[in-house]
């Protein structure tokens, strides 16, 4: 039994270190921009099929799609700040008319990749030598382990561009106070779409991730993965994308453990309400400062 | 109680009369217009053995109004709204099916459950937008696995509950016009009473609303519980007239972006909104998006952005705010 | 009739009150001016429950304000206005006066009667059908003034009510918070920083400073005081 929840343990932490990136991704694109994106799970659904098609297509593995999905998807995300987002500042509540702009772009994405891929859940093949490592008693998937310590990579990439880079500090700067920053005389447009480009960029390639980590995906989990980012992002706190990892390792940590005694949809019901708790009880999460509103 | 300083009634009469003709207008059109509508609707089932359409558009016009409570006359987008459509749907399904109850006292019990749910649901109206929104997802989700959960003979498992016995689509086609008729005299009252007012305050600025005397928490609770009540009559009575209930539709978020793009496509802020956006869009779907089922899906999605970019507030909202003259017209 | 004794309120480190002290009679006007930061909103949002003081008493008609929620403040018949007006964009005019009677129990027609008489005497009855939101700040001001007046209440707090506002409303506003004490049996508490409206509507005029009271008395007494001269009205 103690192997057993041991082993829920560590999968709670290699999910949670990725439950992490999407809150992070979200963080970024709320923080800055205070749009929801409610499409997030949805782009990294795409980016679990970009990597897919490079690899049934041209071979590609998915060590070469991870920076080539960033790049794609930053891009994406850039241009699309452009189309969608400098009208809803007109409008007269910004933040649910996000919501509702960003869920109608979630459906559109949803049906486009019904489209083109079809419902058949899809996998991406990898062959990877040995297949499990043994450490202590326990068995791990190589890839997961893969998958985590990328993960770790990316989250210091990120901490060192949020943290020590000028662009960097001026989106944490604009996540702290929009106005101070506008009035500094920092471009807040073109860093929006920085900010927007960067979250769905990060989306895409936890969407790689989770295509390496879990056996398949479809075109319609996008929302689940929407849902627990902002799971993640009030457990940990708005304006703390690193502080989203904490959450979201809790989270990962709650779910997986529970999966150990309970059966799945259990473990879920447990971890979302642990969130709705947290909003009762800290509404400025574990790290935040200002509570959502 | 009257000072010296109190305006003799003689004055005011004129003004008075005026203003109420005004007021009276408005809402006399609205009824007006409720009322062809409920009329067709009844005339329907003599004219055509197809009452499919008519019946799906009495429950989209019923859930468009019913979120129009909830955010039009409050303030709140509720992104779990589809629980109370999907207790309602089992609630209706368990109790006839299982508990042998006839088809009457298990619709009543679909509303009994749904504003039991809301009551449940109560604490998170402290709660403000965004996290409001989320919270109200994952607690829908949470319902959603819970009866998910409760043993496959109660609730019928993935496959549902089918209640053959039950057939008879004339029968649950007039329920839904009963309820239909329903939810637009309650919205039409709402938005010439008391209530109606304080919670359109409440929605524009609570805190105001509370230092002038209005209990918040209590008034946004009575709107909550109005708004739960309807969706759940409606999810019985479409478990009825299809004599299934179905997990993976009772519950699903489609229900929630239908009803809020249905009457956000009307605007939200009239109560004649939510009725001119269900027949625009549903009319839309019909005619053109039944043609090609491949890419509804895509459609609906593209009719939601484009909404939310060129017209967030509807089709009457956007009117209103070009012509602010017609307000004494709509209400 | 109200009475407030020893009010303190900190957020954190930062001292707003220091224990401030002061009474307002019935139908009397309540002068209070202040540097930004002296804690004047503070005591406001203390009266009208949007903050629970840590220490101190405030007894308003022989009923303890202290941790009551803010309406039922409010159905006592405390009135408060802000600096930047609150009125209900959405609504009307006559609804925004209509929405402030419904808990005083009258019927519509004795609640349109008193929304009509206020609405003349702010001079905006022929826009009473437009929306809040379209009026100018000044007119959304006296719109907020009469907002709490039509609930008929015993004592009102007004924060800033001049600001922003021209000269000509500004008169409009003098002479009906002048009138308020006698016509409506009302007391006024007033904070602004437009000292000559202060002198000239104050019957007492309270001066506060990092959260005390500096001084007090009369016009004369305030304008002459070296204390206050030093601190507040400069050289």
């Amino acid at each position: 039994m103690t192997t057993l929840v041991i082993q829920g343990l560590l999968n709670g932490i290699i999910l949670g270190v990725l439950y992490g990136l999407i809150g992070v991704g979200l963080n970024v694109i709320f923080g800055v921009l205070r749009v929801v994106n409610f499409a997030h799970g949805e782009f990294l659904v795409l980016g679990a099929y970009f990597a897919f098609v490079l690899m049934t297509a041209l071979g590609i593995g998915p060590m070469v799609s991870l920076p080539l999905a960033f790049i794609v998807f930053f891009a994406v995300g850039y241009a699309l700040y452009f189309v969608l987002i400098p009208r809803l500042s007109k409008s007269d509540d910004p933040e649910t008319s996000s919501l509702l702009l960003m869920f109608g772009v979630s459906i559109m994405l949803g049906a486009i990749m019904l489209l083109v891929f079809e419902a058949d859940a899809r996998s991406l093949q990898l062959d990877i030598e040995p297949v499990f490592l043994m450490l202590g008693g326990l068995l791990i998937p190589t890839v997961r382990l893969i998958a985590l310590l990328i993960a770790l990579v990316m989250i210091a990439l990120l901490a060192y561009f949020l943290y020590k880079t000028q662009v960097g500090k001026a989106l944490r700067a604009i996540i702290m106070n929009r106005d101070a920053v506008r009035i500094v005389g920092i471009n807040a447009e073109r860093l929006s779409a920085v900010a927007f480009g960067l979250g769905i960029g990060l989306a895409a390639v936890t969407g790689v991730l989770v295509a390496m980590v879990f056996p398949s995906f479809s075109p319609f989990m996008g929302n689940d993965y929407t849902l627990i980012g902002f799971i993640v992002i009030v457990l940990g706190g708005l304006g703390h994308p690193i502080g989203a990892l904490v959450g979201a390792l809790l989270f990962g940590i709650t779910e997986q453990v529970s999966v150990v005694f309970f059966n799945p949809s259990i473990a879920t019901m447990l971890g979302f309400g642990l969130m709705v708790g947290m909003i009762f009880i800290k509404p400025t999460g574990l790290f935040g400062r200002q509570a959502l509103r | 109680m009257n000072s010296p300083h109190d305006p003799p009634v003689a004055q005011t009469g004129d003004h008075r009369g005026q203003d109420m003709r005004a007021d009276q207008l408005r809402t006399q059109i609205a009824m007006a217009i409720f009322a062809v509508l409920t009329i067709a609707m009844a005339v329907v089932p003599s004219v055509t053995g197809n009452v499919s359409l008519a019946f799906y558009l009495m429950l989209w016009v019923t859930m468009a109004s019913a979120m129009n409570i909830c955010v039009g006359f409050t303030g709140y987008m509720p992104f779990g709204f589809v629980v109370f459509y999907g207790v309602g749907a089992y609630a209706t399904g368990i109790c006839y099916r299982i508990l042998d109850w006839p088809i009457l006292p298990s619709l009543i019990a679909a509303g009994v459950v749904g504003v039991m749910i809301s009551l449940l649901l109560a604490p998170t109206l402290r709660l403000k937008g965004v996290y409001f929104g989320i919270v109200s997802l994952a607690l829908a989700t949470i319902v959603r696995l819970f009866i998910a959960n409760l043993p496959d003979d109660f609730t019928g498992g993935s496959i549902g509950l089918i209640l053959a016995k039950a057939n008879n689509p004339t029968h649950s086609y007039y329920a839904m016009l009963v309820v239909m008729a329903a939810t637009l005299a309650t919205v039409l009252w709402l938005s010439t009473s008391s209530l109606g007012k304080a919670l359109k305050a409440i929605r524009d600025d609570d805190g105001a609303a509370a230092c002038i005397g209005i209990h918040v928490p209590n008034t946004r609770l009575k709107a909550w519980v109005l708004a739960a009540l309807f969706p759940a009559l409606a999810g019985g009575i479409e478990a009825w007239y299809t004599n299934v209930v179905d997990p993976e539709y009772a519950f699903n978020v489609l229900v929630t972006a239908k009803s809020i793009i249905y009457g956000m496509a009307g605007g939200f802020g009239t109560i004649l909104g939510p009725v001119i956006g269900t027949l625009a869009l549903l009319g839309v779907d019909h005619l053109i998006w039944q043609k090609f089922p491949v890419i509804n899906l895509l459609l609906l999605g593209l009719v939601i952005v484009l909404l939310m970019l060129f017209m967030p507030r509807g089709i009457v909202g956007t009117l209103l705010k070009r012509k602010p003259q017609l307000r004494r017209y709509i209400a | 009739m109200l009475k407030i004794n020893g009010l303190q309120k900190r957020f954190g480190g930062l001292v707003a009150l220091a224990g401030v002290s002061l009474s307002v009679p019935d139908r009397h006007i309540l002068g209070i001016i202040g540097m930004n930061g002296s804690g004047k909103t503070t005591l406001l949002n203390c009266i009208n429950g949007l903050y629970v003081p840590d220490a101190g008493t405030m007894e308003f008609d022989g009923k303890e304000l202290g941790g009551l929620p803010v309406h039922e403040v409010a159905r006592l018949g405390v009135g408060r206005t802000f600096q930047v007006p609150r009125i209900f964009p959405h609504l009307t005019l006559l609804d925004n006066l209509d929405v402030s009677q419904l808990q005083t129990g009258r019927n519509a027609n004795e609640r349109y009667a008193q929304s009509e008489y206020w609405l003349h005497k702010v001079e905006l009855h022929r826009l009473r059908h437009n929306y809040a939101e379209e009026l100018s700040g000044g007119q959304q001001k006296l719109l907020e003034l009469a907002r709490i007046m039509v609930a008929k209440p015993k004592v009102i707090l007004l924060d800033e009510p001049f600001a922003g506002v021209n000269p000509a409303l500004a008169q409009l506003l003098i002479a009906i918070i002048r009138d308020i004490p006698e016509q409506h049996d009302c007391s006024v508490v007033l904070v602004s920083h437009d000292l000559t409206s202060i002198y000239q509507l104050s019957d007492h005029i309270i001066v506060m400073n990092e959260g005390a009271i500096l001084t007090e008395g009369d016009a004369d007494k305030v304008r002459n005081d070296p204390a206050v001269i030093e601190a507040y009205l400069g050289a």
